[in-house]
């Protein structure tokens, strides 16, 4: 047990004002190297800590503490690690999930929050935070006929912030880009990035689907409208380097299926892939067990690992050490590699989720896209 | 030759000022170049206050760029060039990988000092083979493009030639800031304005200083994706030979790693190879030095010495 907990219950039976300070001067979850202590105080008939996290029970019971309104459970966590989590409160009957009151280290996704837990020696990166210094870029609003989808689609540009028209520029179409502004702090990586001349200026495409689980999937008309009608838009639209080294596709989840898929359909127009916890489900022989939402992209992804071809000349791959997709992604290292691919992958203690996306974006970027850091001695 | 007054960078340590009152620049207006710094070119107030004297911006940035606008048979020669000359370096990449881990991992061996040695030597003789090559290559490629444009046969190349001449006719002076190396070169190489200020006193800062010697190298150990080694980007404008200048290699080297210094001055000898981090200054008057100032010299054993002057 936690050692500021354990010395709290020797006071047998610590007084409310006790709980009260023991409350006050702590930072929830208890951090004590690799033991992680998760507290919640309040009536209930039960308390569970739910983390989703491959490797862990999803629900872990919280034990009531004696002669105390606390309840708590320890797990542990190695150095380093990142863990998004909800409380579920039992009462009388009904089960409710929270937010974890004493914590307010939230993690924000398109379904609303979670509570983080920071593990020992895990730290925000720096370059994730706003930086007065670094020049913001903006953002302009397009809009795009789609044949292919057979309607109108809006997508977001991100121009640098010395963006000029007698120059050319690499170009990075991401998937869920708005998701990505909003929960992966994409704008302000960007900018602090090019800021640091860790990437070059460029310019970035952010397309958000109406309906991913099905456009995403390894849907042909996703990539014909990626490859044959937003990039020749965009090529008309911005001064773009005509090189495909100079061009990628960025996705996370089945954004990082979608990436992989049209640059497959399209081979030689984009140079670059940032995939970040790929979907990558695939079945070696029988029918995989991940719902019939994952039907189309196992079989894009047995159809991929049959005749992988040569989608791009770069992939940076990453994947949370705690969520169950880290098989396929590692299973597909060495099929990318064979085909002459240039590859790296990056594991991370973190899980599916876009803080975990927010803190690989530097690595990925900057390896994909160097910049000029370089050649600039100040 | 006139003096020559190289600093470390700006930041945090601003001895600009300081450092030309110290060395007796004749007073008067300063020509600046600040083409490294690309579209900040000209932004050059802080400079202003440092040495309080005026100044007037070459603009060679701004020169080219204006040029590219409206010249576009000098713009499609100018992006060949480049092109080519990202082509070789990709290439000599390749080849440097391979050698540079070669030779390191030869310092590191362990065994036979006398057979070490002298495996060490070969590798290090392959290194430098390779460094020449390429050296020679991108001479040859610069050739080719200035055989076509040359600021002494080319007239709108001349014509900028001519107004910098001009703006330098009042200065004894020129002050090179730091920033891109490589833009910064090729403005200077493009009208030819390192000739013109060959026979001025010149002040210059981290790219400026890597600039002004005759062979350029590109060094950075902590780029967000490691260490990578060490690269000739090519010619320097020779206006002071035989120097290596590393500016702020305390933050961009790993200098406690004896066999990466080491490595690194065995490679580039007989050019000594300078640390100028911020604070740093050297003054050299007629080609001698005179005054050295927190710079530092990589020694073929891997650690770094003071310089001293004489």
């Amino acid at each position: 047990m936690n050692k500021a907990l354990a010395h709290l219950l020797k006071l047998s039976p610590p007084a409310t004002a006790d709980i009260d300070a023991f409350i006050e001067r702590s930072v929830f979850p208890l951090v004590d190297g690799e033991k992680i202590t998760f507290v919640y105080r309040g009536s209930a008939d039960a308390v569970f800590l739910r983390c989703w996290i491959s490797g862990l029970d999803t629900a872990q019971p919280l034990q009531l503490l004696d002669d105390t309104d606390l309840w708590a459970v320890t797990i542990e966590l190695p150095e380093g690690s990142r863990i998004e989590y909800k409380l579920e409160v039992e009462r009388d009957g009904h089960r409710e999930l929270i937010l974890d009151p004493l914590n307010d280290i939230l993690a924000h996704d398109p379904f609303g929050a979670n509570s983080v837990c920071q593990g020992a020696g895990y730290r925000r990166p720096q370059w994730s935070l706003y930086d007065p210094d670094a020049r913001p870029g903006r953002l302009e609003t397009r809009r795009i006929a789609s044949k292919s989808f057979g309607d109108t689609r809006e997508f977001q540009v991100y121009l640098p912030a010395r963006f000029r028209r007698n120059r050319r520029y690499p170009l990075l179409i991401v998937h869920d880009g708005i998701d990505y502004l909003h929960f992966a702090d994409l704008k302000i990586v960007l900018d602090n990035l090019i800021h640091r001349l860790e990437i070059p200026q460029m310019i970035v495409a952010l397309v958000q689907s109406p309906d991913r689980l099905v456009e995403y999937s390894g849907d042909d008309r996703h990539a014909t409208f990626i490859g044959a009608e937003l990039l020749p838009s965009m090529n008309e639209l911005y001064p773009l380097q005509d090189d495909p080294g100079a061009r990628g596709l960025m996705g996370a989840s089945f954004g990082g299926v979608a990436s992989l898929h049209a640059a497959w359909r399209y081979p030689e127009l984009f140079g670059c892939l940032f995939l970040q916890s790929g979907s990558f489900a695939f079945s070696d022989l029988g029918r995989h067990k991940r719902g019939p939402v994952f039907d189309p992209v196992v079989e894009f992804v047995n159809e991929f690992r049959e005749r992988p071809g040569c989608p791009a000349d770069k992939i940076y791959m990453s994947c949370g050490i705690y969520e169950s997709l880290i098989y396929e992604n590692r299973s597909l290292i060495p099929r990318l590699q064979q085909q002459g691919i240039e590859v790296r992958f990056e594991e991370a203690r973190d899980a599916h989720n876009w803080e975990n996306w927010r803190d690989r974006q530097r690595n990925g970027l900057s390896w994909l896209f160097p910049g000029p850091v370089w050649m600039v001695y100040e | 030759m006139p003096k020559r007054l190289l600093l470390g960078p700006q930041r945090p340590i601003r001895n600009l000022g300081e450092a030309i009152e110290h060395s007796g620049f004749p007073t008067g207006q300063m020509a600046v170049i600040s083409a490294g710094w690309q579209e900040a070119e000209g932004d050059i107030d802080d400079v202003r206050e440092l040495v309080q004297r005026p100044l007037v911006d070459l603009q060679l940035y701004s020169r080219a760029e204006s040029m590219f606008s409206t010249d576009s048979s000098l713009r499609q020669a100018y992006r060949e060039r480049q092109d080519q000359l990202k082509e070789l370096q990709s290439l000599y990449q390749m080849r440097l990988r391979q050698l540079t881990l070669a030779a390191r991992q030869t310092l590191r061996a362990k065994g036979s000092k006398e057979m070490i040695a002298a495996e060490l030597r070969h590798a290090v003789s392959q290194l430098r083979s390779l460094d020449r090559h390429h050296l020679n290559r991108v001479q040859t490629i610069n050739n080719e493009f200035d055989e076509r444009y040359t600021f002494q046969q080319y007239e709108p190349l001349a014509e900028q030639h001519a107004a910098i001449a001009k703006q330098l006719d009042d200065c004894e002076s020129v002050i090179i800031t730091g920033g891109n190396v490589v833009i910064l070169l090729n403005r200077l190489r493009m009208f030819g304005t390192h000739l013109q200020v060959q026979n001025k006193h010149l002040i210059a800062w981290s790219a400026g200083c890597m600039a002004l010697s005759d062979r350029v190298v590109l060094f950075h150990d902590r780029l967000p994706q490691g260490r990578r080694d060490p690269e000739l980007l090519g010619p320097g404008t020779c206006l002071l030979p035989n120097y290596i200048f590393l500016p702020d290699a305390r933050h961009r080297l790993h200098t406690t790693d004896k066999i990466r210094t080491g490595l690194f001055s065995h490679r580039f000898a007989p050019a000594e190879c300078v640390t100028l981090d911020s604070g740093a200054q050297l003054l050299f008057d007629d080609g001698e030095l005179q005054r050295s100032e927190l710079a530092r010299r990589m020694t073929v054993d891997g650690n770094l010495e003071r310089i001293h002057p004489g």
